[in-house]
Order: structure tokens, then sequence, then C-alpha cells
């Protein structure tokens, strides 16, 4: 009879792999769809050259440099002239600092201006008079068939069904979670009968998360699509995969506690997500918002400082009554806020000294905390920003200069840090001693081979830190590797996704900030899983969506809404 | 906006490298995953380790070791039981060496694709025959007694391992509780397999090296040239002394003799150069490697070593130290013409996992030691040696030897050794006795040699 439920199980975890590559395939094949051809938003007519300049983004720079979106050679136009942008109002026009000055209707400009249709501007000895795009000479080879349109039913099914297939993989964990528990009476009983197989408490321990993740999945993507009308659900079903995955395997074996924090977390950061989304909506309130949110910061980073006692070696948590937050990991969302910027912004204030004190404030807290692979996060989100910001390679190869002195120094003051270097790719000579997580995640890693050893049947979470900055392989070694990668190529693809949306988002403060998101999610899943496999000499951040801890799960879906912010769809049209 | 395109190839950059880091991390993965995976402190393993394996078979097709209803049964003699432990290990994996360690993903039927917790009826364990005869086994560590010591006898023309025994050893049916404490210094050394993993002090059986160097260097004086023995000779003030009052003695019969004053006179004359490339030649300072890892690597070194030095370490004391499997493969190489044919422990033919391996005697398994030439001079003189009245003992089989009574300093008896092959078509057999702080090789060594020497000609 026995041998029934040890072929069903092998079964389920033979199909899991399989499932989770076919969640990873269909999300990268939506994101390949989501590629859309260019349609041109308005044109100008230039009087002078008589040319129609197409304009195809929300915020375009015009000036002579080359790099700008509309390029206008004439030696009269600064180099970064103006920006030419749309809001929910309309369409503005703002001059960035240029040596002659913006004419709308020939009038000079002061502050951003609104423009309408057949407006005449004038930049340098350019006149430009905006049209609508229907205007435009379509033998340019501009296809204006809005591909969105023709595709948008067909997307419609497919997200409903990733999603149906999402809720699959989880159920196939929880049955597997079922199986392990059924073994585990087998290992007590001698003797096996066929009522054994049903065992309905456990069968309802093993259902009740899954219950709730399903429940969660679809109040989600009905709120997504008939409340906020979009269109679009793949990031978000991305985010339910992970965190589901994440909440299920920690519900296989750890306490009842544990997983209600987990569960009210994955609720708390989905209403953060469709809350800050709803926030960034407005550029213009953004700017006031962004210091508030900067000095909060600070202020968050001092307190965090004073107050927190030093828990498992880091000072970065505190204690509020029963509750315990880590400041860093709303830190980084607010970090993502501060650091992203509108175009017209970034043309008129050219330096970076605001945000690089903010970024070496925070990592210097990070580092009084002792939380050195945060401040590692947090640098190469520092870099992301900075680069998308300036574009200036300059800046990024004298950070990590600085970021290198900085290293060298701590190697040299923190003898337990150097430590963990020097047994670096040899962690089985020190098993017992400074390599002993790193060992122990790779010897469950490959006891678990490809296909796992059964949700909940892990060793590995028993083990320091086992479901938090060992998540990665506590996951493969349960349900195998295949899985372990795909969940980590999914973060990977959330970063892609917030790429491809860089160009056609509404302006460069979703860009800069989707980039910035996409990059500290990446990095903090390189870290993890590296540090975690020996790959790399670091330990001790999670990996995002997955591991244990509620804060860290928040600002997970904090990060996710810059990225689904980047996306133009997001926000409906009037 | 097109420079933000642009500059988010930054963000490109990452991924790509993460992706990197990935692939990177499965490759390691694949090839290392049996290796991370059977440790001791893994928990899947103490739960239902041997609960499944495949069985241990010995040259004979006794079962050494087998799983049967979730349990790990072994021989039901327990001095044979003793006698293979550090051949077939324990289930904690304290012995490296051993079949249990090395072939345990075979024995279980892993594999990094399936991983540890296959069920039983889809697992694919394969069973381990050895080229060991458990029998020879079980006689020589009776012959041992309560010494600690080695014993390894193997067939010199096509490498194949009879016998192995290591002690001091244990029952694995029986463990103490007490080992992990080791209040009384019992369990010294109990989890080493000193063939495989063990250096010694050589003593006289080192002569041989060195009469393989006086043959290859100075061929006409190694037949010719005399010594006078008065028992101790002073060299640049250091007394180099020997056992024995010979008189005007030559090779020949210094080594039967087993004389200092000729051997040491001889690597003097021969100086540190010729004595270190034949040391090399020979694979000293090196591992030598069997079928089941690598040995521990005999230790040869004249760097800082003054005249009288290298006499004493023609002689096999000074700094030498010799692996016993390796200088088995020495005497082999003498009694094969000078191809030393490298041991084998595993059974090539019956088992399947092992076929892709190089069929005996190829290339890789074989190393050429010296020329044929001098092998066979200096295996008349070995035989010269074993036709000596004093080893009537040997006298019914065409032996070749040598033996060695080792120094150890201190207050210590001194090693006995005794080492070298049978010239016989039939059983070309090579073997090596170690017997620690148990005093003459002679004594002590040699009666442990012809017991074994005349079981392995009696079975046919």
């Amino acid at each position: 009879m026995y041998y029934v439920v040890e072929t069903l199980m092998f079964f389920v975890r033979l199909l899991l792999p399989f499932f989770s590559i076919i969640i990873v395939y269909t999300t990268f094949k939506s994101l390949k769809n989501n590629q859309r051809i260019k349609t041109p938003l308005i044109s100008l007519k230039n009087k002078t050259a008589k040319k129609q300049i197409p304009v195809m983004f929300w915020e375009n720079s015009i000036g002579r440099s080359r790099s700008s979106d509309i390029v206008l050679n004439d030696p009269t136009v600064s180099r970064d002239h103006a920006v030419l942008f749309r809001r929910e109002k309309g369409w503005i026009i703002s001059d960035t600092n240029s040596k002659s000055g913006v004419y709308v209707n020939e009038e000079k400009i002061k502050k951003p201006t609104q423009i309408y249709i057949d407006d005449i501007l004038t930049l340098g000895s350019n006149s430009l008079i905006v049209k609508k795009k229907d205007s435009l000479n379509f033998d340019d080879g501009f296809d204006i068939l809005s591909s969105s349109e023709i595709t948008s039913n067909k997307r419609h099914i497919n997200q409903f069904l990733l999603l149906l297939i999402i809720n699959f993989f989880h159920f196939l964990i929880s049955l597997e979670t079922y199986f392990t528990h059924i073994r585990e009476v087998k290992k007590e009983k001698s003797n096996f009968e066929f009522k054994d197989i049903f065992d309905l408490d456990k069968m309802f321990n093993c259902l009740v998360p899954f219950l709730i993740i399903l429940m969660i999945s679809w109040v989600f993507f009905f709120i997504t699509k008939i409340v906020f009308k979009r269109k679009n659900f793949e990031l978000e079903a991305i985010g339910i995969f992970l965190s589901g995955t994440g909440i299920l395997i920690l519900a296989s074996q750890n306490k009842v506690e544990v997983i209600q924090i987990q569960i009210v977390s994955l609720i708390i950061g989905i209403v953060l997500f469709c809350s800050l989304i709803k926030i960034i909506k407005n550029l213009e309130k953004i700017s006031k918002l962004r210091l508030l949110i900067t000095i909060f910061a600070t202020l968050f980073f001092i307190l965090n400082l004073l107050i927190a006692k030093e828990h498992n070696g880091s000072k970065n948590w505190i204690f509020i009554g029963p509750i315990s937050i880590q400041p860093s990991e709303f830190i980084k969302v607010a970090f993502v806020f501060s650091g992203a910027s509108t175009l017209d912004k970034l043309q008129t204030t050219k330096n970076l000294s605001g945000f690089i004190l903010f970024s070496a404030f925070c990592i210097c807290c990070l580092f009084f905390m002792k939380d050195f692979g945060t401040a590692c996060v947090f640098f190469v989100a520092f870099l992301i920003c900075s680069f998308m910001r300036s574009g200036s390679i300059r800046t990024i190869i004298l950070s990590c200069s600085a970021a290198l002195i900085g290293m060298f120094l701590i190697l040299k003051f923190k003898p337990y840090i150097a430590e963990r270097f020097s047994v670096w790719q040899h962690v089985f000579e020190n098993s017992q001693g400074v390599g002993y997580q790193q060992s122990r995640a790779l010897t469950y890693l490959a006891s678990g081979g490809l296909i796992g050893v059964g949700s909940g049947n892990g060793k590995l979470r028993y083990i320091f830190a086992g479901t938090s900055d060992l998540m990665f392989s506590t996951i493969s070694e349960e349900l195998g590797l295949i899985v372990g990668i795909s969940v980590t190529f999914s973060i990977a693809l959330i970063a892609l996704f917030s790429r491809s949306y860089s160009e056609r988002c509404r302006s460069t403060f979703y860009s800069i900030a989707s980039c910035t998101a996409g990059g500290i999610l990446v990095f903090q899943s390189c870290l993890h899983v590296f540090g975690s496999t020996d790959v790399l000499p670091l330990t001790g951040v999670t990996l995002p969506f997955l591991s244990l801890g509620g804060s860290s799960l928040v600002s997970v879906w904090g990060l996710l809404a810059f990225i689904k912010a980047s996306d133009d769809r997001t926000y409906s049209l009037k | 906006m097109k420079n933000s395109r642009k500059r988010s190839i930054i963000l490109l950059l990452l991924v790509l490298s993460f992706f990197s880091g990935m692939i990177f991390l499965i490759t390691k993965f694949s090839t290392n995953a049996e290796k991370w995976a059977f440790k001791p402190y893994n928990l899947h393993l103490s739960l239902n380790s041997f609960a499944d394996a495949g069985r241990i078979y010995d040259t004979n097709s006794t079962v050494l070791a087998e799983s049967i209803d979730g349990k790990r049964i072994y021989n039901e003699d327990s001095q044979i039981r003793k006698a293979v432990f550090h051949l077939v290990g324990d289930e904690s994996f304290n012995i490296s060496t051993s079949i249990q360690n090395k072939f345990r993903d075979k024995l279980f039927g892993y594999n990094f694709l399936s991983g540890i917790d296959l069920p039983s009826f889809l697992r694919k364990k394969s069973d381990v025959y050895l080229n060991v005869d458990s029998k020879l086994c079980k006689l020589a560590l009776s012959e041992l007694k309560d010494h600690k010591g080695a014993v390894a006898l193997y067939n010199y023309k096509t490498g194949e391992v009879l016998c192995m025994v290591s002690t001091p050893t244990l029952d694995i049916k029986n463990l103490p509780n007490d080992i992990s404490s080791n209040k009384n210094k019992d369990y010294d050394a109990v989890f080493l397999n000193k063939i495989l993993s063990a250096n010694f002090v050589p003593g006289s059986i080192f002569k041989l090296v060195t009469a393989i160097c006086t043959f290859e260097n100075i061929p006409k004086e190694a037949l010719e040239k005399t010594f006078e023995c008065k028992g101790k000779e002073i060299v640049e003030n250091e007394k180099i002394t020997c056992a024995g009052y010979h008189g005007k003695i030559g090779l020949k019969e210094g080594l039967k003799e087993s004389c200092n004053i000729v051997l040491g006179n001889f690597a003097m004359t021969l100086g540190k150069n010729n004595m270190i490339r034949t040391a090399e030649k020979l694979c000293f300072n090196k591992p030598i490697k069997t079928d089941i890892g690598e040995t521990k690597e005999s230790y040869f070194n004249l760097s800082d070593a003054n005249k009288a030095s290298v006499a004493w370490s023609g002689i096999g004391q000074y700094k030498n130290l010799v692996n016993p499997l390796h200088m088995l493969t020495i005497v082999g190489a003498i009694a094969n013409e000078g191809v030393a044919v490298m041991p084998k422990i595993i059974k090539e033919n019956k088992n399947n996992f092992l076929n892709h391996r190089k069929s005996k005697n190829s290339e890789e398994n074989c190393i050429r030691y010296t020329t044929k030439d001098v092998a066979n001079k200096v295996k008349e003189m070995m035989s010269y040696t074993a036709k000596s009245s004093i080893f009537y003992k040997f006298h019914n089989f065409n032996t070749c030897l040598k033996t060695g009574t080792a120094e150890v300093g201190g207050e210590k008896k001194p090693h006995a050794w005794v080492t070298g092959f049978l010239q016989n078509e039939k059983h070309p057999v090579a073997f090596i006795v170690l017997v620690e702080n148990a005093g003459s090789g002679f004594e002590e060594a040699v009666p442990i040699a012809a017991k074994l020497l005349k079981e392995v000609t009696k079975e046919t």
C-alpha cells in the first residue's frame, strides 16, 4: 500500500520542475510579446528644415546633442535645450537652461508651459509646429497600427491560464507536503494500512495555506483587472508565484504563527504595491514627496542605530512590542524613490552630490549595523541609479575604487570577515567552523538533486538561517535544483521586464526607479544564491520574495511597484 | 528617454553576470554533487544510510557487506570483519579510502539528477567486487596477533591486490562507544588504512633502492667493488654502525647480510644526485594512484644532508619514509622486469560501472621504474638472499626477498619489515609485511610472510 504513496509522491516531484519551467517560459514569452511596435505620440513640423519630426516618448529631450531624443542640428540650439513631456493635463515644454531660450508662440517661457496643437515652438533659429500624429506622412515608414489592440485579447487569456498554472504548482507543493507527512507516519508505524493515507487533520494543515494563497491571488487578479482595469498581470503573477512558493515551503514544517506573519506580510506587500503605484502616478507631487521620504529614511536609519539591539551578529532589527521590523528593507524602497528623477529635473540639475551623500549615509549606517550584505545591495543600487541618471562611466569607476578601498579597510579591521574570505572555495575543510553554513547548503543542495527530496522533507531548514539566508539551497533541496533555478530565473526575468519598459515608460523617473529596483532584486539574488553556495565569499542576505521575513517580503513588493509603474499601460489613459 | 534605454544596459550586464554565475554553479554542481552530498553530517544519510545499499564481494564472491531489511549486515566471521574493516569501511565515512566511502554513490545508487531520496524501486544500485581474498586477510590478521602493523599482497603482473590488512582494527558489528573520546589512546590510527594512508621508516628494505641506484649508475662496481666492514665506520665525525662484523664485503653479500657499511659506502659513492634521481624514478615524493584513491607519498629528501646522512639514507634511516603499498610496487617492479603495475583493489570484469576504465596493464596503470637489466640483477641478489640458510621457510617456493629492521628512535623497539615476491608463473605475488615496534624483521615479519605465501601457493 505504501508503494502507492511513494510512487505518487515521486510523480509529483517530477511534475514540479516541469511546471516551474512552464511558468518561467510563459512569462518570458509574454515579455517578448509585450514588445510593441513603436508609434509616435505627436509630431513636430520643422518649418525651417521642412521636416516632420515624430515625438516617440513621453519625455523627450530636445537639443543639439546626438543623444537627445529630438536632435536639432543647428548651432543656435544648446546641447540640452529643452524637454518636451506629457503629463495628465497635456503636453508641456520646459526650458533646461538653454542659452537662447524657448519661445511658445513667440513668447519666451520662464517656467514649464503647456502647449497645444498648432502652437509654434521656437528654439534657436528653429520653429516647430505641434501637430497630431495623424498628420504624419506615413511613407516615412512609421506604422501606426497599434499591436496592443490586436493581441490584447489573447494575452488576457494567457494571464488567466498563467495564474491557473501557478495555482496548480502551489497545489502540487501542498500535495507533496502532505505526502511527506504520510511518510513520517509510515516511519513511526510498522503496519501501514490503506486508511493511513487519509489523515484529515494533516490534509487540512497542508491545504489551508494553499487555499489562502489561492484566494489572495484571485482577489488580486480581479482587483487589477476590474478595479484598476489593467491589461497585464505578468509581473504580479511572478510575484505571486515566488511569494506563494516561499510561504508554502515554510508552511510545510514551520509553526503556524510564522506562516501567519508571512501571509499577513504578503497582503501588506500587495497593498503597498497597489498604493505605491497610485502615489507615484502624479509626477508633480513626487518631487515634493522625494525630499520628505529621503528625510524620513534618514531618520529611520538613525532611529535604528539608536534603539536596535544586537541580534545574530548585526544590529538591523528594531522591536516594537511583539512586532520586529528591519528598517533597512523599507529604506531600500525609499532609496529607489529618492534616486529617481524626471527628465526635465535631470537636465537642469546635473550634479549628483545630494544623492551621493544620502547613499553614503545609508551605506555607512549599514556598516555600523554590521549588515555588510545589505550594504553591498545599497552600493549596487547606487551604481545603477547614478549611472541611469548621469550616464557617466567615470562615476562608476570612482565609486568602485572607493568601494575597493572600503573593502580593504574592512578586511583589515574586521578579521571575522577576512576569515570568511579565507575559507572561500574551501568550505568543506572548515565544515565545523566558518564554512558551516555553506558546506551544509552545498551538501543538501546535492542531496536534493534535480527533483528534490520533497517539500517538508529537507534537512537544511533546521540549520541556522536555513529558511532565510540559505533559502535557495533549502528550496533546491526540497523541490529540486530545477525549481531553484526557475525561481531565481524568474527574479532575473523581473529585471528584464524592467529593462524592456525603460524606454516606453512615461517618465525617466519610472525608468530609473524600475531599473534600480530590478537591479536590487537581481543583485540581492546573486548575493544570496552565490554567497550560500560558495561561489562568492559572502552571506547574510535574503532571497527576494522567498525567504522567511516579513519586512523583506513587504519591501520586495514595494520594489515591484516601481517596475510595474514603469509600464506605460499601468496608468490607463483618459 | 533614448538615454534611459541606452543606460539600462547596466541592468542587462547585471542579469548576464547572474546567468553566468548560475552556469558556473550548475557546472560545479554536476561535477561535484556526489562529493558534496556524502558528508558525515548529512542527515539524509545518517537516518537511512546503508539501509538499502549494494553488496560488497571479495574475490571468491564471499559477501563482505550487504543490506537486508533496512540494515547493513557484514560478514558473519568476526575475524574477517576485522581484517577487511579498513577496506570495507564503516557507515559514518570515517575511513576515507574505504569502499563504502569511495563507492558510496554506486552502492547507494545516487546520482546528481535524482538526488538522494529516490524511491528504492527506482534506484539503480550496484554491487562492488574486490580482488581481495578475505580468507587471506583473516590469516594475515591472525598472524599479526596483537601487533600494530600492515600486510599487503599483490599480483605484480596484473596489479590485483590479494590481501590488505592494517592493525589496529575494529569489529564493525561491535564498535566500542568510546572511540570519539579515545581516552587510553587505544584507538589511535584505528581508522587509518596503513597500507594506503601512512608511511614508515623503511630500514633495510630501502637497501633495494640503493642497490637499484648502484646498478643504474655504476654497474661494474656493483658486481666487483668491496668495502671493509668492521662493525662501524666514522664519516666526517659521524658514526655509521653495522649490526655485524662482515670484513671484506661486496654488494651481493652485503644485501644478503644486510650490511650497513657496504650500502652506506655505495650511497656515498653514488652521491646525492644519483640517489635522488633514482628515488624520483621510483616515484618517491609522489602518491601512487590506485582505484580507491592515492596513497600517502613516500618521503625521500637529501637537500640538506651531509655525507654521513647520505650513507644513513642509503640504508633506509635518516629522514626516509616509505608507504607500504609504494614499497610493494617497487619489489613488484623488480619482479616484473622493471615495470611496476599499479595496484587494483576493485575487480574489473564483473562490475559494469568500471568497464569504461582502460583494460589491464594499459600504459596508465604501469610505470617503468627501472630497466629490465637492472631489475633482473637486483632480483638475482634478492633470490640469493632468500636462499640463505636462515630463510629455510621459504626454500619450498622460489622466493626473492629483503628484510628490514627500522630504528624508530626513542625507547621504542624497531619496526620489523619483510618484502619480496614469488618467482612463480602461477602465483606472481609480491608481498610486504610490517610489524610496528616488534623487533627484528627476520624474527617478527618473516614468519608471517611465510605463512601467507604457503596459503597463496596452496590454493590452486
